[in-house]
């Protein structure tokens, strides 16, 4: 078509004058602050003393870097085939998590609500449970139904376990559908807490209900157990398989949601994409041990596995770096007895040859991170092993343990010298950090932006939600090519970064 | 065919004065469910750019939410901080109201802003906090106005919680403080307008090219003051959108304020507006001027149209955006020549559903309920080429390889006014005509019939 209209860009179309004059004649009415007093504001949020007031605040946060406990245990839910998740509450917590999910993954996500009303806050949610579980049943014919709650079914303090026993015995759903359900508040814990419970959940449902157990084959007890937790990224799901099959080892994930976060364009929408089979899960019980490539997203669940399975249990942060991948292959040659495969070897040598071209661009850079608990810690060893330097480490949803741990790495090397741990900060308290002590590098969430632009620093997308980018979570972050992977990353933004700031004379074709 | 051509009933409350809390359709246990009444809240209220918005409640509530809205401001941008009390557990059983009233001081203080709007969320409704009382007595200490917004999610639908904003509109803030003399006169209060890519931007100037001015915008980048004086406009449109029409009947018993219910999607309903809004300023020179300039704009669009009506003839569109939009979009798509085929009708109101039957007739599918894959079905049986839906279907469409046009809250193209209506075919376009389909719709080579080798 070529009588194309002019159509200006939503970016230039509002600078036009016509709209200039438009929004200036607004200025009249906005709170009549002189330029002057916003300036002097400005500066006064950019202070130290600032900072000060900043950190005092103990009721209000601001800007929050987490998520609540339901939408994690979605995720966790996702990770098993044909399961839906089904949220015991109100609507519209149901309605942000499948928001949520599918803004950083462009996927679609299912998941039901059993919408409960003021009728359910007085009455009880019973009713809304039954009569949800038969509809979504009938409607979305899954394999399982995952139960979590919403803030509104744990304050009435509704009991899930005799709701749903009342619904299978009123026939509203069959008694070959399996049930787990976890309860979820969101003013407890957060995204991992959730997750980590539904996980939990489904595993010790599964395996509790199964009667043949000791009827699981030879093959069954030479496999491995893995567990990648509250994980964004389906990339690490990929890789991990690859390198187990570089192994040569036989293995199950305990949920693998990244068949129903990365589904093909094949011309006829399913609810449900791979996952975990519901029938490995008891046999995952007799399995040579379980590593796991998250530590504080899946605590209960890993005490479960070690106390209820008596299994082998290795857990880590996320593996990123080459100590890191190196600790993983050790734990995965360790349990299953296998060598560490040459191929990978060399993939190492590579990965560590791309690490040194890079050494000069990065090394004495001081990094702030904002994230998960496990993911920080991964990035924390990844910036000592690179010669960049963490200086403020925020964890909204963080705890002591973790505290100690993140500072004990950090004292093991001298490029941790100056990193500080903040648990239970938000990232207003990041933006006075990033201002009244800069950094070259912001490396977080989507939501990071606005203090890493007020801080005029560039900002690593990792972790999650990324909102504004695409397909990030598409490519691994662990392992030897996850390394490589974080590392072009972050060298290529301070490549760009030079560029940008170059003078005439420095802009240079090879850096 | 197991669903109906047939035009459902709905509850009809949902038109009724006072809110009540069955008003609205409701979403049935077991489905997939739309955003709650604080959504609701949130959507109207949010774009007061200049207040400080509170969320009482567990962390969540603003973690999952804060500035994911694309409502657009030209100035003050403190009405996309996440402020939020982030109750835990100890909270919930010895009660928060210390909690919350230390948060509404410490914005007062560090962000001075010239309100601050406080919302209830399920868990500070179900443990009884008297916002209220503490909103009150911080406004009297703090001389400012500290507004609470009841309306917790489990109330219900996203469109209660826009009237229950309205409600808290009307009780704390408009009649509280009196225009600058510029815009007396020809002036229309917007509402139910908030500024998604910009269109209240785009509305106010062709409002401004035809003389009439906007009085108050409720409350597409709005601001708190100009909010405080809408009693004093002529006029009030409700912006295709029965949440806030209330509000309009509220103000009209008590300020005697004049309404209309129109929409600004399409050429037709853009020309219908403006002139709606001169008929009912009774102003001479004000209707001669929206005459002259909709002859203009109409007969402007109509050329610029042409190639594009060529292009989408014998298109056929499945809308599902939820009630409130649909009917006026469905105009939009008439004009550009695409038939509607099926109307997703599980949020709309009666008065909606009524509405859509006007424009497209019965021969359309409705469909009331049941997810995805019914719209999926009806996109397959009605032969749709496009579908037109929320974020939250964007992908299942794609999944489908079925072209899609976004119009939720997260687009960055301004549909409305005449203009709008070029940016909506240009984007059809695109999407019809886009070279991934092609990827898409076709199997790998070694797929297709008669290349499979037989050894």
């Amino acid at each position: 078509m070529s009588a194309k209209p002019e159509i200006a860009d939503f970016n230039d179309l509002f600078l036009s004058d016509e709209y200039k004059e438009l929004l200036e004649r607004k200025k009249a009415f906005e709170a009549p602050c002189t330029a002057a007093e916003v300036e002097e504001a400005s500066a006064y949020s950019k202070s130290e003393a600032y900072k000060e007031k900043n950190f005092a605040r103990n009721s209000l946060v601001v800007n929050p870097a987490k998520a609540c406990q339901p939408l994690g245990s979605v995720m966790a839910a996702l990770g098993f085939e044909k399961t839906l998740p089904f949220l015991h509450g109100s609507q519209g917590c149901t309605a942000y998590f499948r928001s949520h999910l599918s803004r950083h993954f462009k996927e679609p996500v299912p998941a039901v609500s059993s919408s409960m009303t003021e009728d359910g806050a007085v009455f009880g949610g019973m009713r809304n449970l039954i009569e949800g579980l038969e509809n979504s049943v009938a409607l979305y014919k899954p394999e399982m139904v995952a139960v979590s709650t919403t803030c509104m079914a744990e304050v009435i303090g509704d009991d899930l376990n005799a709701f749903i026993e009342t619904a299978r015995q009123e026939g509203a759903v069959g008694k070959d559908v399996p049930i787990p359900y976890a309860n979820t508040p969101s003013f407890v814990g957060s995204h991992i807490t959730g997750y980590d419970a539904m996980l939990k959940s489904i595993l010790s449902y599964l395996y509790e209900r199964s009667e043949d157990v000791a009827a699981s084959s030879k093959a069954d007890f030479a496999k491995l157990n893995l567990i990648l937790g509250f994980e964004p990224y389906t990339g690490n799901f990929a890789e991990l398989k690859r390198i187990l099959s570089i192994f040569g080892s036989g293995y199950t994930f305990l949920g693998d949601q990244s068949g129903n976060f990365d589904s093909p364009a094949a011309g006829e929408y399913s609810y449900y994409y791979g996952g975990t089979k519901l029938s490995d899960v008891p046999k995952a019980a007799s399995a040579l041990g379980t590593i796991s490539l998250q530590k504080y997203a899946v605590k209960k669940t890993l005490e479960y596995i070690q106390s209820g399975w008596s299994q082998q249990v290795v857990s880590m942060p996320t593996p990123i770096g080459i100590r890191a991948t190196d600790r993983l292959l050790a734990a995965i040659s360790e349990i299953t007895g296998l060598d560490v495969p040459k191929e990978l070897t060399e993939e190492r040598g590579r990965i560590v040859d791309a690490l040194t071209d890079s050494h000069n661009y990065l090394h004495g850079k001081r990094v702030a991170l904002a994230g998960d608990p496990d993911l920080l810690l991964g990035l924390i060893g990844f910036c000592l092993e690179t010669g960049m330097e963490p200086v403020h480490i925020v964890c909204t949803n963080g705890d002591k343990e973790f505290q100690q741990e993140a500072e004990g790495l950090l004292s093991s090397s001298p490029y941790g010298e100056e990193g500080q741990v903040h648990i239970g900060r938000d990232l207003w308290h990041m933006r006075s950090l990033l201002i009244s002590d800069p950094v070259d590098l912001a490396i977080g969430s989507s939501h990071l932006k606005y203090a890493a632009k007020d801080a005029n620093i560039p900002l690593v997308r990792l972790g999650f939600p990324i909102f504004d980018r695409h397909h990030m979570h598409r490519y691994p972050i662990i392992g030897y090519q996850g390394t490589l992977n974080v590392l072009s990353l972050i060298v290529n933004t301070v490549l760009q970064q030079l560029d940008d700031q170059a003078p005439e004379y420095g802009f240079d074709l090879v850096r | 065919m197991e669903a109906t051509s047939k035009v459902p009933v709905h509850d009809t409350d949902c038109l009724n004065l006072e809110p009540k809390s069955k008003a609205c359709p409701r979403p049935k246990p077991g489905e997939a469910a739309g955003g709650c009444a604080f959504d609701g809240a949130q959507i109207t209220l949010l774009p007061i750019a200049d207040a400080a918005h509170l969320v009482h409640g567990p962390a969540a509530c603003i973690g999952n939410s804060w500035e994911s809205r694309g409502s657009l401001s030209s100035g003050p941008r403190l009405s996309e901080y996440g402020f939020g009390t982030a109750l835990g557990e100890r909270d919930i059983i010895f009660g928060a109201e210390k909690k919350l009233k230390a948060s509404i001081d410490y914005i007062a203080v560090r962000f001075a802003p010239p309100a601050i709007f406080v919302y209830a969320t399920c868990v500070t409704a179900l443990i009884g906090e008297d916002l209220d009382a503490v909103c009150g007595e911080a406004s009297t200490r703090l001389g400012l106005p500290v507004i609470p917004v009841t309306s917790p999610g489990f109330l219900g639908s996203k469109n209660l919680g826009n009237r229950l904003a309205g409600e808290a509109l009307m009780q704390y803030v408009i009649g509280r403080s009196e225009p600058d003399d510029a815009v007396r006169g020809t002036s229309v209060n917007l509402l139910g307008e908030y500024n998604i890519a910009g269109e209240m931007w785009e509305i106010e100037r062709l409002m401004n090219r035809a003389g009439i001015s906007v009085s108050s915008r409720i409350t597409g980048d709005g601001r708190f003051r100009e909010i405080g004086w809408a009693h004093r406009a002529k006029v009030n449109m409700v912006v295709c959108s029965r949440a806030l029409l209330g509000l309009a009947k509220r103000m009209e018993h008590t300020y005697r304020i004049p309404y209309f219910e129109g929409s600004f999607y399409g050429a037709k309903e853009t020309s219908y507006s403006l002139r709606q809004m001169a008929y009912l300023l009774n102003d001479r020179d004000t209707e001669f001027k929206v005459d002259r300039l909709i002859e203009r704009e109409e007969a402007r669009v109509a050329e610029a149209l042409k190639p594009y009506r060529k292009l989408f003839k014998g298109k056929r569109a499945i809308l599902y955006t939820g009630g409130v939009k649909s009917w006026s979009v469905i105009s939009a798509l008439n004009e550009l020549g695409i038939r509607v085929v099926g109307v997703g009708t599980n949020k709309s109101t009666a008065e909606d559903v009524s509405r859509i039957v006007d424009r497209i007739g019965e021969d359309a599918e409705y469909i009331p309920e049941g997810g995805a894959k019914r719209i999926l079905k009806a996109v397959k049986e009605r032969k749709a080429d496009l579908m037109i839906a929320g974020g939250r279907n964007m992908y299942v469409a794609m999944k489908e390889r079925i072209p899609f046009i976004d119009i939720n809250q997260e687009r960055h193209t301004a549909y409305a006014g005449y203009d709008g209506l070029l940016r909506l075919a240009e984007q059809i376009r695109y999407t019809l005509q886009h070279p991934v389909w092609e990827l898409a719709e076709r199997p790998a080579p070694w797929e297709e019939a008669g290349k499979t080798h037989d050894r």
